[in-house]
């Protein structure tokens, strides 16, 4: 859609003539793939970070779990229980680790950190199992479990409990610092795309002008400044001015 | 007549002022020993109180003229009963101040990491003595060969705790414990004594270390009420405990509550008395266990000296440690336990005789047989016997104060 012109009073058409339409689609074509960009590298983003994150501090937990088995062998066997709990409280001070418990061969709580006691998820749970499960415990929030068994089980288990909610914040702070860096993409896009779109509207309109001009006032349309450019818009206005009868350059 | 001294608002303005030369362990005037412990923290008190009982003993034979002609110096720092600063502090200790031993530390988180070190630096045959924690670590492999004990064991104590419970009848027994070494040790010694006598644990809930007097314990209470326990057993620090037995009493949990020595009874108490007019009602059901016998009687020798010279000497806390408020005790159990330390480690600062070396101190210690600290029980160490004391004793409140325990069944007999 085209504004109408204004003209002066000899009827010299002065324009201008805005090209909305194809703004408007320039920037719907900005927005659109700025849009789908930002979605697929959210997307892709999240995934990455999640399937690395957690198997990273899963990896961490059993190696962990590992390292506390293999320590508690010779505390077990020969020394104090408060020896063993020292031990797991240093553990549990390393980033994303929310609790840790080691079982005897039987099941009964050895050592732990769970304050004001031990969860009743836990308690019912078969702790002489040492695989990888996801537990969501009341109050304390969602975690991934990893085991470790104490000389082949035979002298126990060691249980690290990995919180899954740092992953989240993780992630959520990757996301974070992505969609700033689109945002700030975008603002600087859509001010280049309207810099370009103008720059690209601004002898159309002149173009524009010069043929309503001809249109009206056939050969005697005053000379415009878009018959001298030497783009596509310079070359349009001279074959107008051609077809109108008006001189050839 | 009661002293009591406030040493509030020293702290910045002292440490500012002290100054911090490096030590020497023994020269012709002074032997130095090094200390790390809670000044600050919620289990200040603990720390404090070790530290004035010491002191008393030890400013006493430096104003008769010291060891030799040597006076005996405490090179003391805070670790606030956490472990981190404790290794630390020992670190500078042994390092940097070079002191002749290690003395009076408080607490087993702190106390289990530092045995390490002690380990490590062998070399520098530097002994931990008499530390104010009766937990196992220091008494056995592989590190019980660095260190020296006088106090009885946590395991004694909890024994002795449990045998005495399921005397009057009341086999289920709960146990309320600091979410870390000294919790377990303690959990451990409570959980063996019940498996002497076919029993296991009835319940048990844990708090972290550090935790107020103003802290909610309700959810830990609840936890053990709904084991419906015969008597719960505390390992903790007073705060912790002050607050557990405050709300087990608010609750309906109306069973004997013990706390172990190292809880700080009179402290305990002061927290306790503070709640409301009534308080009895929260310390009626109050029993302890103590490594060391009543400051109230005066019939036994050392007691006697400990009040005199804690009278006299009235000792401060170091004014660069002291950053938050704290007003001291005349006599308590803790201090009582410094003096009876600081004694100990007295005579065998003598025994090492004018020429005192690190090297001969475990030596000397092994030449300590059968000696009379003054409380009515000889004190022997040899290589296999590295802890002085065995004896427990069992205190009530009366009076608003802590008596000795004289019939359980009187008292605490299940109806």
């Amino acid at each position: 859609m085209t504004e109408q012109p204004k003209a002066d009073e000899a009827g010299v058409i002065l324009g201008p003539f805005r090209i909305r339409r194809l703004f408007q689609k320039t920037l719907f074509g900005v927005f659109g793939l700025f849009g789908f960009i930002g979605v697929a590298t959210a997307s892709l983003a999240v995934y990455t970070v999640d399937t690395q994150l957690t198997q990273e501090y899963v990896s961490n937990s059993r190696d962990i779990a590992k390292t506390i088995a293999d320590s508690s062998v010779d505390i077990l066997l020969n020394r104090d229980l408060a020896a063993l709990q020292s031990l797991v409280d240093q553990f549990v001070e390393i980033q994303g680790i929310r609790y840790i418990y080691i079982t005897d061969e039987t099941g009964e709580f050895l050592a732990h950190t769970f304050v004001p006691g031990i969860p009743e998820e836990i308690l019912a749970s078969d702790t002489t199992d040492t695989a990888t499960v996801e537990r969501s415990l009341p109050g304390m929030g969602d975690f991934v479990e990893v085991g470790s068994p104490i000389l082949a089980g035979f002298a126990g288990n060691v249980h690290v409990g990995m919180d899954t909610g740092l992953i989240a914040l993780k992630i959520q702070r990757a996301i974070g610092q992505q969609i700033y860096l689109i945002c700030a993409v975008f603002v600087v896009g859509v001010f280049a795309a309207l810099w370009f779109v103008n720059l690209a509207a601004r002898p159309i309109g002149e173009l524009l002008t010069y043929a309503a001009n001809l249109v009206q006032r056939g050969a005697d349309a005053p000379e415009a400044r878009v018959l001298e450019r030497q783009d596509e818009a310079g070359q349009l206005a001279r074959l107008f001015r051609l077809v109108a009868g008006g001189r050839r350059d | 007549m009661i002293t009591r001294r406030s040493f509030a608002g020293y702290g910045l303005f002292g440490a500012l002022l002290a100054p911090r030369a490096r030590g020497v362990p023994v020269s012709d005037s002074e032997i130095l020993l090094g200390t790390s412990a809670a000044f600050s923290g919620p289990s200040r008190g603990l720390g404090i109180e070790l530290y004035r009982g010491a002191q008393a003993c030890f400013e006493e034979v430096n104003r008769q003229g010291g060891v030799f002609g040597r006076k005996i110096r405490l090179r003391t720092y805070d670790d606030g009963y956490q472990p981190d600063p404790s290794v630390k502090n020992t670190m500078t200790l042994m390092l940097e101040d070079d002191v002749f031993g290690l003395f009076g530390y408080v607490g087993t988180p702190t106390v289990t990491r530092v045995l390490p070190l002690l380990k490590k630096f062998q070399d520098r045959s530097i002994l931990l003595f008499f530390p104010f924690t009766g937990a196992q670590p220091q008494r056995e492999p592989p590190y019980g060969e660095f260190a020296f004990n006088l106090r009885a064991s946590y395991r004694q104590e909890t024994g002795g705790l449990v045998d005495n419970f399921v005397r009057v009848g009341r086999r289920r027994i709960a146990v309320f414990y600091q979410a870390d070494a000294y919790g377990r040790s303690g959990w451990a010694g409570v959980r063996a004594a019940l498996a002497r006598h076919g029993e296991r644990l009835a319940g048990e809930a844990t708090y972290r270390r550090g935790t107020k007097f103003t802290s909610t314990m309700r959810r830990q209470v609840e936890i053990l009420k709904a084991e419906n326990p015969d008597a719960v057993i505390c390992i903790g620090a007073y705060a912790a405990c002050a607050a557990f037995a405050r709300d087990a009493v608010d609750l309906g949990l109306t069973v004997p509550i013990a706390n172990l020595s190292f809880v700080g009874s009179e402290n305990l108490l002061k927290l306790l008395a503070g709640v409301r007019e009534d308080s009895s009602r929260y310390t009626d059901l109050l029993v302890n266990s103590q490594v060391v016998p009543s400051y109230e009687e005066t019939s036994i020798p050392a007691v006697r000296e400990y009040r005199e010279l804690m009278q006299r000497h009235d000792p401060s806390p170091p004014e660069e440690l002291v950053t938050e408020s704290y007003t001291a005790f005349a006599q308590s159990f803790v201090s009582l336990e410094g003096f009876l330390n600081a004694k100990l480690m007295t005579e065998v600062l003598r025994r090492l005789g004018p020429e005192p070396s690190r090297e001969a101190l475990e030596a000397a210690m092994f030449t300590v047989q059968d000696f009379d600290l003054g409380i009515g029980e000889s004190v022997s160490f040899s290589s296999e016997r590295r802890q002085g004391l065995q004896r427990v004793y069992y205190t009530v409140v009366r009076d608003n104060r802590f008596v000795t325990l004289t019939d359980w069944h009187e008292r605490f007999a299940k109806t």
